[in-house]
């Protein structure tokens, strides 16, 4: 299946050009100190605002396209695709004319969603037992080093083991302030360095992704 | 002379970014450079990362146990630096995986991500000269934009697809340890790379990508020495901080604060 090269030439530079345009319009009125540079930004941002909705458009859609495919085939589970498909179309209708911050709107919502994260919290603590047993068995340095400084820290904050050992807490925060802030820091730096390095990737087109065309 | 440059240059930078602007540019242009050398011919060796050895191996452990692998990208939207990382390795694992028959899924918490990563293994499929093989909603799945509801559709579909290899690269908060440990019972290598829940991950994940290594993973996994060239880039940048670190504090340490008021201004 071979594009034809407009949409190649469209997928590989148009996107990269809409990047650049909401990058600066982000940029410019972070670092610059002007009105001008503001209003140019505000119209950036209001059309980096169109570009972002229609993104979630677009996700609507495809997600629709698909939920509809699906019950069309009557594939697995399509039963729990069609009751999707109705509460999103029912939570849009709803959203528009009630709007966002209607309290019957958010009374349904809530509801419905804080139901589902109880449940959900309420089996968390069988996974977490699983992943208290799993921290003992070591498998690479790196993993083990992660591990163990995740034990020390919950069994020194153990309210049992300050009976005992009244220093434990001194010592958690010790290790909370030095080594561990250190370590977060560190990883908080790099992982900023890593994310402008791919952005700079991303711009000149050497990662492979969305925006990236299939030829190469 | 050096007074009115100082006060043209807070006249127009907010107080207080003027730094890292310049540290922005800076990572921009060295990051520039080295892609340029790179193409120019200059090659750089990369150290091996252990956490992506265990991807390029868990392909073919794949395709021996006849098993698929997923690909997890985490609870975030387009615009996290680490969703594009995860978005990026589903691209290259689908495309080896697809090279020799082996199937890679994925599923996302977002519609944006969702329409993105079907849009990269469309592209996978389509470079390996197989675009029969892709059908949309066949390989990446939409669980409700919710973490939860995503942890436990993630953890659903590794019980019924039965991966080899779970691979989370993105942005996770606690709920990923109820994937972690849904993966760690059907024995699956588990490879996890993220910036906030490190320690979450390196409970349950063989191997971990740490830090800045979620970002090079994908350079680092394409051999592709222009590609690979960015990380030198990053890696003269991660030299200068490691620099101002070390000057700063024996400047600290000296009883002046001048790296910090420089930092600031």
């Amino acid at each position: 299946m071979k594009m034809s090269s407009t949409i190649t030439y469209v997928r590989n530079y148009l996107a990269r050009f809409l990047l650049i345009v909401g990058l600066l319009a982000a940029l410019a009125s972070w670092y610059f100190v002007s009105p001008q540079v503001d209003a140019v930004a505000n119209t950036m941002n209001l059309w980096n605002m169109n570009i972002y909705n229609f993104t979630l458009f677009v996700g609507l859609i495809t997600i629709v396209i698909r939920y509809s495919d699906g019950i069309r085939k009557r594939v697995k589970n399509w039963p729990y695709m069609a009751y999707g498909l109705v509460l999103i179309v029912g939570w849009i209708i709803m959203g528009e004319y009630l709007g966002l911050y209607s309290d019957f709107y958010q009374s349904a919502y809530l509801s419905t969603k804080i139901t589902l994260h109880i449940a959900i919290l309420g089996q968390l603590v069988f996974f977490l037992v699983s992943a208290s047993y799993r921290v003992v068995r070591i498998r690479t340095l790196r993993t083990a080093v992660f591990g163990l400084s995740m034990m020390a820290m919950v069994v020194l904050n153990a309210p049992w083991l300050l009976g005992v050992f009244p220093a434990a807490d001194k010592i958690s925060y010790w290790l909370l302030n030095n080594p561990s802030m250190a370590g977060g820091r560190a990883l908080l730096l790099t992982g900023g360095i890593g994310g402008v390095i791919l952005g700079i990737r991303l711009l000149l087109g050497l990662e492979r992704g969305a925006l990236k065309s299939t030829e190469r | 002379m050096l007074s009115v440059m100082f006060s043209m240059v807070s006249e127009i930078i907010q107080p207080g970014k003027s730094a890292q602007l310049l540290f922005l540019l800076l990572i921009g242009i060295l990051g520039y450079t080295a892609y340029y050398l790179g193409t120019k011919g200059r090659t750089w060796e990369i150290r091996s990362l252990e956490g992506l050895e265990a991807m390029f191996e868990g392909v073919g452990r794949s395709a021996e146990m006849g098993r698929p692998i997923l690909v997890l990208p985490g609870i975030s939207d387009m615009g996290s630096p680490q969703t594009l990382a995860g978005i990026t390795i589903l691209g290259e694992l689908t495309q080896q995986g697809a090279e020799i028959g082996v199937t890679t899924y994925s599923s996302n918490a977002d519609s944006g991500v969702l329409t993105a990563s079907e849009a990269v293994v469309r592209s996978a499929y389509a470079a390996v000269g197989k675009p029969e093989l892709y059908s949309p909603g066949k390989y990446v799945r939409w669980f409700g934009n919710d973490q939860f509801a995503y942890a436990v559709g993630a953890a659903g579909q590794i019980l019924a697809d039965n991966p080899a290899v779970v691979v989370y690269l993105g942005y996770f908060l606690f709920d990923v340890i109820v994937d972690g440990e849904t993966g760690n019972s059907i024995g699956a290598v588990q490879v996890g790379g993220t910036l906030g829940s490190m320690d979450f991950m390196s409970v349950f994940c063989d191997y971990i990508l740490i830090g800045e290594e979620l970002f090079a993973a994908s350079a680092a996994i394409s051999k592709d020495k222009n590609t690979i060239a960015t990380i030198a880039g990053q890696d003269w940048v991660k030299l200068i901080v490691l620099g101002i670190l070390i000057v700063g504090t024996l400047v600290s340490l000296a009883g002046s604060d001048a790296i910090v008021r420089l930092l600031e201004m």
